[in-house]
């Protein structure tokens, strides 16, 4: 109990003693884990997106005459050899003309004139929804126009690809907002400490000569990394869920957002970034520690 | 306390220690000598003479060059971080420059040796309290230790190493700022520490007055050398001679 008590109450001398640099790392760490958060919350919700954009991907192979029902199964076996494919629909002439009709409903009238032959065969390809197939589209309708009797192929938006894109582009993102928390965090929380231990130098001294353990001397300093760490990143989120409820409020309703379905992080997320904060504050108080104190 | 040697261990033990710093500067030669349990002994001899060097080998603030240090019959060189840590928690050191922090109190600095023990707080200031009386410094218990005389910081740093009821007890020249009536002081928190702890007391002096009248043992440090001053070696102590 008495152990505890000290070893609080000099981590709480600590803060005390070097209260102005405490503020500024616990900025820095606030600013770092703010920065990471909103790339990958807006990272997070462009994926969530692109799976729900995805459920209307498929490519339409456009066939110059109708695939005879017996040689259905060694092309379907063609096609998913390529990539992974959720199903693949053959379409003839009269189930394109029966469709059509279907959708025009009351308006059906106007194919009065046409007859069922107009419209071309065709088979219609659902790759399997994600991002990584988002991206091979383009290869794979390459490939697809190389199937017999292939006269052109739809590959659904151009944007769709584009829009992988950008994921990607975002993932590079968080991935280089991700390695500078790491840095920012673990340079500036073990630049602070040092500042705490040079300013307690000749105190840490007389404790190493009154026989001060290991523990008495380093946890406080170790706690004191861990709270810049809790208090950081909990601060870094706190801001982020502002500016999140923010930006939902101001762009709530039909617009680019409503088609986002833009999302906080759920609370295992929100853990894991506390957590990382922590242990990444904690590893900078470590550095300082085992480098600059002589026990 | 006068005590007989002749039976126990010794609580301190040096055989043939030599100190060199670097380069060649021979801070103590060969020196042999036995501290036991319940003694005073009086380290005498001149500014560099090598009484600082001594006690902080002691203490293993310093490591000697060759030789064998043990307290308590354990050799200090094969003492780990941690046996090292326990063990300055019952030796008390009052270092000749004092090593007081000049912005905390005097309670402060005093409560400072006893804190790295986990004692409790009450514990604390009824022994600072205790001390500071001793000392006739209880008027300056809440005051800076930067603000205090040179003579008051010195009985500061004194009750500090006093403070955990060392079972050994290093004061490297505790007089060499005091008046004669602070020097009594000390002498008397000496006694009273080895008396009622019956602590070991090692005084590193130049100061003649307070071993003087000594019925304690007194050995003379000269150029890194030890011998007993001839009027001041009790028959009851045993003399060791490696």
């Amino acid at each position: 109990m008495h152990f505890l008590a000290y070893i609080l109450r000099q981590t709480g001398k600590n803060l005390r003693q070097t209260w102005g640099t405490q503020v500024m790392t616990l900025l820095t760490v606030t600013l770092s884990v703010l920065i990471f958060a909103f790339f990958f919350l807006v990272y997070t919700n462009m994926l969530r997106a692109s799976t729900r954009l995805g459920d209307d991907v498929r490519l339409i192979v456009y066939l110059d005459q109708e695939i005879p029902a017996s040689t259905r199964p060694e092309l379907e076996k063609k096609i998913r050899g390529f990539g992974p494919v959720e199903k693949i629909v053959f379409v003839s002439r009269a189930e394109a003309f029966a469709r059509l009709s279907t959708q025009l409903g009351k308006e059906k009238d106007v194919l009065n004139d046409l007859g069922p032959d107009f419209l071309p065969p065709s088979i219609e390809v659902y790759p399997l929804k994600n991002l990584g197939d988002l991206t091979k589209i383009s290869q794979f309708s390459d490939f697809l126009l190389t199937l017999p009797h292939a006269a052109k192929v739809q590959s659904g938006s151009d944007w769709l690809r584009r829009f992988g894109y950008f994921t990607n582009l975002l993932q590079v993102v968080v991935l280089l907002s991700g390695s500078l928390l790491i840095i920012s965090m673990t340079f500036i929380v073990s630049y602070t400490l040092r500042l705490t231990v040079l300013s307690r130098q000749g105190e840490l001294e007389i404790l190493r000569l009154l026989g001060a353990t290991s523990a008495y001397i380093r946890l406080p300093l170790l706690l004191e990394g861990m709270l810049q760490g809790l208090l950081g990143s909990g601060l870094g989120l706190a801001a982020l869920y502002i500016l999140y409820q923010w930006i939902a409020n101001r762009f709530s309703g039909p617009g680019f957002l409503s088609l986002f379905d833009f999302a906080f992080f759920p609370p295992e997320i929100t853990t894991a970034i506390l957590l990382a904060g922590v242990l990444l504050c904690t590893a900078g108080s470590l550095f300082s520690i085992r480098r600059f104190i002589r026990i | 306390m006068l005590r007989d040697a002749s039976n126990d261990k010794p609580l301190v033990e040096l055989v043939n220690v030599t100190k060199i710093y670097p380069p060649d500067v021979v801070a103590v030669e060969d020196v042999s000598l036995r501290i036991y349990k319940g003694e005073i002994l009086y380290l005498t001899g001149m500014s560099g003479a090598g009484k600082t060097t001594l006690i902080k080998l002691i203490c293993r603030l310093e490591t000697p060059t060759r030789g064998l240090i043990e307290v308590a019959g354990r050799d200090l060189s094969q003492i780990s971080t941690a046996g090292i840590q326990r063990m300055r928690q019952k030796i008390g050191v009052a270092y000749q420059e004092f090593r007081l922090l000049d912005k905390q109190t005097v309670l402060q600095n005093i409560a400072m040796a006893m804190e790295v023990t986990y004692a409790s707080t009450k514990a604390i200031r009824a022994r600072v309290d205790e001390l500071l009386s001793l000392l006739n410094l209880s008027d300056k218990r809440d005051k800076l230790a930067g603000e205090l005389s040179r003579g008051e910081q010195q009985r500061v740093a004194l009750a500090r190493a006093a403070a955990n009821g060392p079972s050994l007890l290093l004061a490297d020249e505790p007089t060499g700022n005091l008046d004669p009536a602070a020097t009594e002081l000390v002498i008397n928190l000496f006694r009273h520490l080895n008396e009622k702890n019956g602590s070991t007391i090692v005084v590193a002096t130049h100061d003649e007055s307070i071993y003087a009248e000594t019925e304690h043992r007194v050995m003379a440090l000269s150029n890194g050398q030890l011998s007993a001053l001839p009027n001041h070696a009790p028959r009851q102590i045993e003399l060791f001679e490696a």
